[in-house]
């Protein structure tokens, strides 16, 4: 499966993906919307929450570092990684030098981006993943197809099936038999394994100490039970404080799953305190680079570390409802995926298509918690490729031509008048149903109309005429003409105020510049 | 041909021929010419009368959200020409009236094409938002006694902010129902060349669309951007749906005209 | 000998890291084209927005919504008017449940209730956790039928129980037994998330514990087909007793 067009038609095949992909995005999307709601002033917490964002991405060597100091005085080992391959060997280098055997893990992003479970089994260590999801998807070796529901695209006889084989027995598929049967195998797991490897939702720099959402109670399993800790964390992942913490509490489970709170919330702030009687006796902290800092002072793609992976942009966006996760090709699918894999990878040539599968609709940007504007990411993904020479060929000869007829009014005009004797041939009843050239995808699902006789141009003059000859009732003119100066004194007295002139609430405007220095002197908050 | 400055707009407050300008976007102008039309008759009808500048040709929408900037450049420079003197820019497009949002940004390194596109930007309006939040109009006096259904294009509703105006206006319109389309807000499916590069996932999009559409047994379709509306109307024609599609304007002045 | 080697090691991991740190700080600082951050930067963002901070609900309403909240996520909440009749409900949950091993945070409060009494008189027997004492702690709280804790606070906004670990408060007494019991004192029961969370920056890194729970219900998933299900690995029932 190498381009996104296979994988994509593979997906839009699967009825029972299409039907589960859809019905889970349209619970979470629901969830979502009734949650943030219910809150209020949802908006005002979307900008807040970028705001911190913003702001601890713009200090960022100020935050990891403090992050880093504070972690260590707290008895936690940190390493640093510029590359998923350092990470895997320091993560292998402590497993090689604690004797593990077995490792459990729960959901960690980043442990997927580092294909840390092969890496294990290679080294004769047993990894579990012990998220239900996670299990259930690793059991079938498959990559997870969604952030925060992995095997969305499991049905229950499938998945009953999996539990089995491992069982050793058969297994009905009835969701409470075959989630008893994972908690008790993976309790095993957790009370024998070596190691307990952790992703990362937040670190606090204040105080080193480390968030973990979940609803399983499986990162607080891992997190306790073994004697040794590795947690994975994104060099990004970071806010300033406690406080901090409130708003990203508010915005991260609404707008994944539409709860108030996830089930656990767990801050832990290094390794066991010596009278503890459980919890890891060895914590290490391992901070990934891996394209990440490739981003900062890059005005188009530095807000793009904002993300707190809540994968909301996934249960809004339409493509994704149609393709599913794998389609995606990458560690990370839906839209953050469509662009923090290319963003991730500096190598221009080895991106493969994926910002191309978008209709640049928005949603994913409405969505955001943390205002990444993703949709415009996305052409800037396009555009970069173009700029570099890897643009689809056919495609450039296509822009070109249209750029050079485009280019002059002319030019333009009389290419409407060649379109309309060639389009003879192919119009019947004022449609074009022919499936020829670029018209073959579109008349697969459509019919195309066909171009008018007469485009407006050539219109225009009979046309003004008309309406210069009717009668334009004085008295409306006269209150349209009033209405009209009043927009021009407005947008005057804007221009002269030098407010940004933009009409919109939630206009995605442009970011020329850095813009993300721009907002920071503006002041928010009451 | 003057390049306009703040001192222009300040003065042009105090003319008495303010310039509205007709855009009439390259699908209009190709394909749905009776849309732009409408639009003109309506604007007649409540005392605006539009000029129509000819040198403009395509907003560079296609080629800008390929990646293609340099050849969107070209398109685009037609508009900050044609339009230079105007003092008011309609179009009966979300998305195209949104493209021309984009214009600092795909301007931002030409200093003199920048200062242009900040001030088409800012005096560029699509239809309904013009009708309403400058002339101040939700009622023009139509009559439509049809069921109608709304579909609100990506752009306009998202990016523009355009809700309340389309739907301040179908509710002044004399006998029309207005049915709720299921899942307005996804999006159609168009997004321009996405169509015809990723046409089977585009084609999943329309036809949910459709399904959606076809729910309401609404009589008509309506909606403020004409590509989101011919994308929509081609899965309908094709699936030999008799739903007549119409863009708000030309529904509007069906209900006024009774044309 | 294995430990030197290895504290060896250690030491050299931590000069790699600690050269790499100056690195990536460094690297950070040049992409975006300034001089280190070297100060603490000021933070007009910080926290929830103000108006959400002049949230404060009265007693009753923050134990009504405590109540709502929690039990819509599955949890259970009984309102006792004092510790006195917190040990009976659990000790008639022990009884109904059929509880036979039952594990404990060794907190005065607990202490107080005379809880082991009453709980071995029907049948139960209490572990209480004390990690000074040498003990196989996680397997009792493993083999656990229930776990009881007197929670540090609670926040009714989220409907969440808010656990710290120490020496005779281990995690896994919230977490490996089947079910939970939380005593609640109801001056512990704020409003906001934010209130409880701002006591951590107040107490800064040194006072604070290895780890701080917030349970906001029992366990639960729906990654099997969407369809919810409780108890995954954490407790599957728990109860609030909200006292006082």
């Amino acid at each position: 499966m190498r381009t996104v067009k296979e994988r994509a038609e593979l997906a839009l095949n699967n009825e029972f993906l299409r039907k589960a992909v859809r019905f889970t995005t349209e619970r979470l999307r629901d969830g979502k919307r009734k949650a943030s709601e219910d809150h209020g002033n949802w908006e005002e917490w979307r900008e807040r929450g970028r705001q911190i964002r913003l702001h601890t991405i713009a200090h960022l060597d100020y935050y990891l570092n403090r992050f880093a100091e504070q972690a260590r005085a707290n008895g936690a080992h940190v390493h640093f990684a510029e590359t998923g391959a350092e990470a895997v060997k320091i993560a292998l280098e402590i497993a090689a030098h604690k004797a593990a055997r077995s490792v459990v893990k729960s959901k960690s992003m980043v442990s997927e981006e580092l294909h840390i479970n092969r890496a294990l089994e290679e080294a004769g260590i047993e990894a579990v993943e012990t998220d239900l999801g996670e299990y259930i998807i690793q059991l079938a070796g498959e990559a997870p197809s969604h952030i925060i529901i992995p095997a969305i695209h499991k049905n229950r006889h499938q998945i009953a099936e999996l539990l089995s084989r491992e069982a050793g027995e058969e297994l009905p598929p009835e969701t409470s038999v075959l989630a008893g049967f994972v908690r008790r195998k993976l309790r095993e797991k957790f009370l024998s394994a070596d190691i307990g490897m952790t992703g990362c939702n937040f670190a606090i720099a204040e105080t080193g100490s480390i968030v973990l959402f979940e609803n399983e109670g499986n990162a607080r399993m891992v997190s306790t039970v073994p004697k040794t800790q590795i947690t994975f964390m994104g060099m990004e992942r970071i806010i300033p404080s406690w406080s901090d913490l409130e708003v990203m509490a508010t915005l991260l489970p609404r707008s994944a799953t539409g709860q108030k709170l996830t089930v656990y919330m767990s801050g832990i702030t290094g390794p066991r305190r010596t009278a503890d009687g459980d919890g890891p006796e060895e914590m290490h902290i391992i901070i990934l680079d891996n394209g990440r800092s490739e981003q900062l002072g890059d005005p188009e793609f530095q807000e793009l570390l904002n993300c707190i992976r809540c994968g909301a942009c996934l249960n809004a966006c339409p493509v994704y409802r149609h393709i599913g996760g794998h389609a995606y090709g990458g560690t990370y699918s839906g839209p953050i995926g469509a662009v923090l894999t290319p963003a991730l990878n500096k190598n221009v040539a080895e991106w493969d298509d994926i910002a191309s599968a978008s209709s640049l609709c928005g949603a994913c940007y409405e969505a955001c918690p943390v205002k990444i504007p993703l949709h415009d990411m996305l052409v800037y993904l396009r555009r970069r490729k173009v700029e570099q020479g890897y643009g689809n060929k056919l495609e450039t000869a296509g822009m070109k031509g249209f750029a050079a007829v485009t280019a002059s009014s002319k030019r333009f005009h009389r290419a409407l008048k060649a379109g309309r004797v060639v389009q003879r041939l192919v119009v019947r009843n004022g449609e074009i149903p022919a499936r020829i050239g670029p018209l073959k995808g579109w008349n697969k699902y459509r019919v195309a109309p066909s171009l008018a006789n007469q485009p407006f141009r050539e219109r225009w003059d009979t046309l003004q005429h008309e309406l210069r000859a009717s009668a334009a009732l004085t008295v409306t003119a006269q209150a349209a003409q009033e209405r009209m100066k009043a927009a021009l004194n407005r947008r005057a007295a804007k221009v002269e105020g030098r407010e940004a002139a933009d009409r919109t609430q939630r206009s995605a405007g442009d970011h020329a510049g850095p813009a993300f220095v721009r907002k920071e002197g503006q002041t928010y908050d009451g | 041909m003057e390049r306009r400055n703040q001192t222009d707009t300040i003065t042009a407050a105090a003319k008495t021929d303010i310039k509205v300008s007709m855009f009439a976007t390259c699908i209009g102008d190709a394909v749905y010419p009776r849309i732009a039309e409408a639009m003109a008759r309506l604007l007649a009808r409540v005392g605006v009368r539009l000029e129509f500048p000819q040198g403009q040709t395509c907003c560079g929408q296609p080629a800008f959200n390929s990646g293609y900037w340099e050849e969107a450049r070209r398109s685009a420079a037609t508009l900050l020409e044609a339009f230079a003197d105007s003092d008011f820019v309609i179009g009966p497009s979300g998305s195209c009236i949104g493209m021309i949002h984009h214009y600092p940004k795909l301007f931002e390194h030409d200093p003199v094409r920048l200062a242009m596109a900040e001030e088409l930007k800012a005096k560029s309006y699509e239809f309904t938002q013009f009708l309403v939040q400058v002339l101040g109009i939700t009622d023009l006096g139509a009559a439509f006694p049809h069921k109608v259904t709304y579909h609100p294009s990506c752009h306009g509703s998202r990016l523009l902010g355009i809700q309340e105006e389309p739907m301040a206006l179908l509710q002044n319109v004399k006998g029309l129902e207005l049915v709720p389309l299921p899942f307005a807000e996804d999006c159609c499916g168009f997004g321009g060349t996405f169509a015809v590069k990723m046409a089977d996932i585009s084609g999943a999009m329309v036809t949910e669309k459709a399904d959606h559409v076809l729910e309401t047994s609404a009589e008509v379709l309506t909606g403020l951007d004409m590509a989101c509306l011919m994308n929509i109307a081609g899965q309908l024609r094709y699936r030999r749906q008799p739903v007549r599609v119409m863009h708000l304007a030309e529904l509007l002045y069906e209900g006024v005209s009774g044309a | 000998m294995m430990d030197n080697e290895y504290n060896a090691w250690l030491k050299k991991k931590e000069a790699e890291a600690r050269q790499k740190q100056e690195q990536f700080m460094n690297r950070i600082a040049g992409k975006l084209k300034r001089p280190r951050q070297q100060e603490a930067p000021a933070h007009p963002f910080r926290g929830a927005p103000t108006y959400w901070r002049e949230l404060e609900w009265g007693l009753e309403e923050r134990l009504a919504r405590f109540e709502d909240n929690l039990t819509a996520a599955g949890g259970h909440v009984a309102r006792l008017p004092d510790l006195k009749a917190a040990k009976e409900f659990i000790t008639v949950k022990a009884q109904e449940l059929g509880a036979r091993y039952i594990v404990r945070q060794d907190d005065r409060l607990l202490a107080e209730l005379g809880l082991d009494e009453a709980l071995a008189a029907v049948g139960a027997k209490v572990s209480v956790w004390n990690g000074h004492r040498d003990e196989a702690w996680i397997a009792r709280a493993a083999e656990a039928d229930f776990g009881i804790v007197a929670a540090d606070s609670a926040v009714a906004y989220t409907g969440s129980l808010v656990v710290q670990s120490a020496a005779e408060k281990g995690r896994s007494v919230s977490l490996l037994p089947t079910a939970l019991f939380a005593i609640v004192p109801v001056e512990r029961l704020k409003t906001r998330l934010g209130e409880v969370l701002e006591t951590f920056d107040a107490a800064g890194r040194e006072a604070l514990p290895a780890s701080i729970h917030f349970i906001s219900g029992p366990s639960r998933s729906a990654d099997i087909e969407n369809d919810l299900t409780i108890g995954v690995h954490g407790p599957g029932i728990v109860f609030a007793l909200l006292v006082g």
